[in-house]
């Protein structure tokens, strides 16, 4: 007790601080002179990452990340900075928005132990860290893993994470914080907002969630980031939501992720105890978590073979991740898939919904970066990697994914993925937030597509020939909506548009998932591919659009966009609909195949890889759904 | 209550008579009598009132008569270790005091940088400095058809839809249905680059305007365009400008107030390295 309260002090103590560096930031925050104009309807889509971890987040120091906030704001915002390695860095396009989620837990405390004085750490467990992580980069990625180790067993020392005794050092770098992200945040041009990772974990299940605020400082400064409980179910998160929500008049959202390393425990049909769910926690649910991020550098939360066999794009980003949980503590059984992919979510929220009347599973979906280098990078060709110990060099493609930590997973199974696109009205914080709030969002693995998708009663393939956006938001509505109560007699129909990303890869095709329920409450799937290149050349066989093809030259890592279109549209009816059944219908946009962020590597540093290492991929972007409730 | 009057009462807190006296002990069993100077620790209005503001920085709140007197009670601690260490000599040549020491050294050198708030004639003296890095950028009120990826197929509808548009016709028919708006009005080249890529935005600032021409190549395809009026890039006023002026200002203070300390204080030592032989 007594030991574990001094090791607490020395953290609180090294947040160094004199007197008047408070002041410093305010000082400089003076905001441009700008008024930012909302649009009647989301005329452009906004890119950005909503989890970027900096120096700030106690594994992220550990792994060797010594940028802080500011550069990461910087770096987002299209500058260049140096990396935690030395090299430089630089977005070949700046993204529009960006959400710093450092870990609450712990937060500033690999960077306290590091800084404390060596004499006075008595935890012969905290002392090994500190040693380990003074040593290099190499001993600091092993006390990293160790300490994730540590604390999927609950075996962290007290005085790494008590949140009482940390409170003053939070607070400190808190406000810090806010400071910076605010000198960076340009209604109209940039929007940085305030949020943190709430990681919550049951055994080394990841059950995470980020934290975002609609609102500037003066709300969410009352505040502070929430450490995680090792619940099931982030009930003291919405407690807390609810609490800000009430005493300051704010707004806060949060976005699981990584359901693919939750065991099965983040799409869950029961409530925690086992017990059915009640409608009142299936109604907190969805109204706390509108979105969930479905792919990032940790893999991609789709959907899996074993759940969908039908779907031959199934296993995109799943090998590797699919053995174990996020802390390789447990492995995965075949049994815990269904409640780990957004997909079979979606269709557990339908079963949910007809049994007690509310759809706990109701949300959109974006992708991100869970990057912890402070770089957010989700391009092949410009791939920075999960963490410092991975930025760009020679064994980065067969090094472990912690190298020299036994994780499970190795780097070649991270994906260069992913970003959240956004249809807001305007760049700002209230405009992007109510666009996600609403789940007017979509997710790719990384390139920057343009996905229109609205639903509708009366839609035809005429529309597309006038301005089908306007008839998209006036006669129906756009993704992540409700279609409303069935009109007419007809199927519901969908107008889908999607574009290349301007400087990337064709288009293979657009496909529609549906997802419904039958009376007697069991689920289905089925994928259809609704356009697609070439359509006069690539007749459908047995159901199935052959494949685009394949122009990756892997001795170069090239692609050629002499197959695919740059652009797909179409109207969509339902040719199955029954209007007794409730469904959902999301759209996924392949592009072509192009090489991977390895491919990219092995070029540049002249790589003799294994066949067994993956080089090429089909990117992809999926949107949120719209659904059907009968009346 | 006033501050004064808070430190006041808690002064005569019996809690602060006791650890007061329990400080006379250690000092005492630490083997020499306590003088007036370095080993008298006084827990006076002014350390309260110091403890008290950085607990109200903190929490932003008052503390709660325990917390106060647990602070005091560390506070008494701290002083006690602090002073025991330093007659110990355990600061000389520990790292980590050292480094403490540079980063006080470069925080005092650094404070005023740090708080210090640009007037807009700073601001302005940095934009004139580099006016391309805070230009505003160019925005094109343009309009826009897209007619698919470039082939001969693709160029022929062009010319026939650039015909009709320039009759005043209808050109809709050979427009495909993408997710792009038929017009931008004053978009800025950073937004038309993320959409089209740069080379489109580009090209579209040397178009004649007022007419429809083309095909112009963007990294989508075809398009057929109208420039309706380009603004050009321009120096912005310090008002427009002033987060990003303010940002690098600040950075760039704070360096130089770093380096011209150490330069400074260098100038007095006399550095010798010794090249191992």
């Amino acid at each position: 007790m007594r030991r574990t309260a001094i090791i607490a002090a020395l953290l609180l103590g090294s947040a160094f601080s004199l007197s008047g560096c408070d002041k410093i930031k305010q000082a400089v925050s003076g905001k441009s002179e700008i008024k930012v104009v909302e649009t009647e309807f989301p005329e452009r889509v906004f890119w950005g990452d909503t989890h970027l971890h900096t120096a700030n987040s106690v594994d992220a120091f550990g792994f060797g990340n010594r940028l802080g906030p500011e550069e990461a704001l910087r770096f987002a915002r299209g500058e260049e900075v140096t990396s935690s390695t030395g090299q430089k860095a630089k977005l070949a396009r700046p993204l529009d928005f960006l959400v710093i989620a450092d870990h609450a837990e712990g937060l500033g405390a690999t960077k306290a132990l590091y800084d404390a004085p060596r004499l006075l750490i008595t935890d012969p467990t905290l002392r090994r860290w500190y040693d380990l992580m003074h040593q290099g980069p190499k001993g600091s990625l092993q006390a990293t893993g160790e300490m994730l180790q540590a604390r999927s067993q609950n075996k962290l020392p007290g005085g790494l994470n008590d949140p009482a005794k940390a409170e003053e050092r939070t607070r400190k770098i808190w406000n810090d914080h806010l400071d910076t992200v605010d000198r960076y945040n340009e209604p109209g041009k940039f929007t940085a907002f305030f949020g943190f990772e709430y990681t919550l974990m049951q055994g080394g299940n990841n059950l995470h969630r980020n934290v975002i605020f609609r609102d500037n400082k003066d709300r969410v400064a009352k505040i502070m980031p929430l450490d995680p409980t090792n619940e099931l179910w982030p009930d003291k998160l919405w407690d807390y939501m609810d609490g800000y929500e009430k005493s300051t008049g704010g707004k806060v959202l949060a976005i699981p992720h990584n359901a693919n390393l939750s065991n099965g425990l983040m799409f869950m049909m029961t409530d925690p105890s086992g017990g059915p769910m009640t409608a009142a926690q299936a109604r907190r649910r969805a109204a706390h978590e509108p979105v969930v991020e479905i792919t990032q550098i940790k893999g991609d939360s789709e959907a899996h073979p074993f759940l969908s066999p039908n779907d031959e794009f199934a296993g995109y980003g799943t090998a590797g991740w699919d053995l174990n949980n996020l802390l390789n503590s447990q492995p995965t059984k075949p049994g815990d898939l269904a409640g780990s992919y957004v997909r079979e979510a979606l269709k557990r929220g339908l079963i949910l919904e007809q049994t007690i009347g509310v759809n706990p599973y109701k949300f959109g979906v974006i992708g991100s970066t869970d990057s912890h280098s402070s770089l957010s990078t989700a391009d092949d060709n410009n791939f920075w990697g999960k963490h410092p110990g991975v930025e760009p060099g020679p064994t980065r493609a067969t090094d472990g994914f912690v190298p020299g930590i036994n994780s499970g997973r190795m780097n070649w199974q991270s994906l260069a993925s992913g970003y959240a696109a956004v249809w807001a009205r305007a760049n700002t914080r209230t405009s992007i937030f109510d666009a996600i709030q609403r789940r007017e969002v979509y997710g790719t693995t990384g390139p920057r597509m343009t996905v229109r998708f609205f639903g509708g009663w009366d839609f035809k393939g005429d529309d597309l020939k006038g301005d089908w956006v306007h008839a998209g938001y006036r006669r129906g509505v756009p993704m992540g909506s409700d279609l409303g109560g069935h009109k007419g007699t007809g199927a519901p129909s969908f107008i889908v548009s999607a574009l290349k990303d301007p400087v990337g890869a064709n288009l293979d095709r657009v496909q529609i998932v549906k997802g419904w329920v039958d009376k007697g409450g069991k689920s289905h799937e089925k994928v259809f591919d609704v356009v697609w290149s070439d359509m006069g050349k690539r007749k459908p066989v047995g159901g199935k659009v052959p494949a685009v093809g394949d122009t990756v030259d892997l001795t170069r890592a090239t692609y050629a966009n002499s197959i695919g279109a740059p652009a797909l549209a179409s109207v969509w009816t339902d040719p199955e609909f029954d209007p007794a059944m409730r469904a959902f219908y999301y759209v996924r946009v392949l592009e072509i195949p192009t090489p991977n962020w390895v491919s990219y590597d092995a070029v540049k540093y002249h790589l003799t890889l294994t066949p067994d290492i993956p080089r090429k991929q089909q990117e992809r972007a999926y949107t949120s759904a719209i659904w059907y409730t009968p009346a | 209550m006033t501050l004064r009057s808070r430190a006041a009462s808690l002064l005569r807190e019996p809690l602060v008579h006791f650890m007061i006296a329990g400080v006379l002990v250690f000092a005492l069993l630490a083997g020499r009598a306590p003088d007036a100077g370095e080993r008298r620790i006084v827990v006076n209005a002014e350390v309260v009132s110091r403890l008290l503001n950085r607990f109200t920085e903190s929490f932003h709140r008052q503390p709660t008569p325990q917390e106060m007197d647990g602070l005091i009670s560390d506070y008494v601690h701290e002083q006690v270790y602090y002073r025991e260490a330093l007659r110990l000599g355990l600061d000389k040549d520990d790292e980590i005091v050292v480094r403490r020491m540079r980063n006080k050294m470069i925080a005092i050198a650094t404070n005023d940088a740090e708080a210090a708030t640009p007037t807009d004639a700073d601001l302005q003296k940095l934009l004139d400095k580099d006016p391309g890095r805070y230009a505003r950028e160019p925005k094109v009120t343009f309009a826009q058809l897209y007619l698919g990826a470039d082939s001969p197929a693709t160029r022929a509808a062009a010319r026939d839809a650039l015909a009709v548009l320039r009759q005043g016709g209808d050109a809709a028919r050979f427009a495909q249905a993408v997710p792009l708006n038929p017009r931008y009005e004053a978009a800025d080249a950073d937004s038309i680059g993320a959409t089209f890529g740069d080379a489109f935005a580009l090209a579209l600032r040397k178009l004649p305007r007022g007419e429809w021409t083309g095909p112009v190549t963007s990294g989508l395809g075809l398009h057929l365009v109208r420039v309706d009026a380009v603004i050009a890039a321009r120096p912005p006023t310090v008002a427009e400008a002033r987060q990003q002026l303010a940002n690098d200002w600040h950075e760039a203070n704070v360096r130089k107030a770093e380096e011209e300390a150490y330069r400074k204080i260098v100038d007095g030592y006399d550095v010798v390295i010794e090249q191992p032989k």
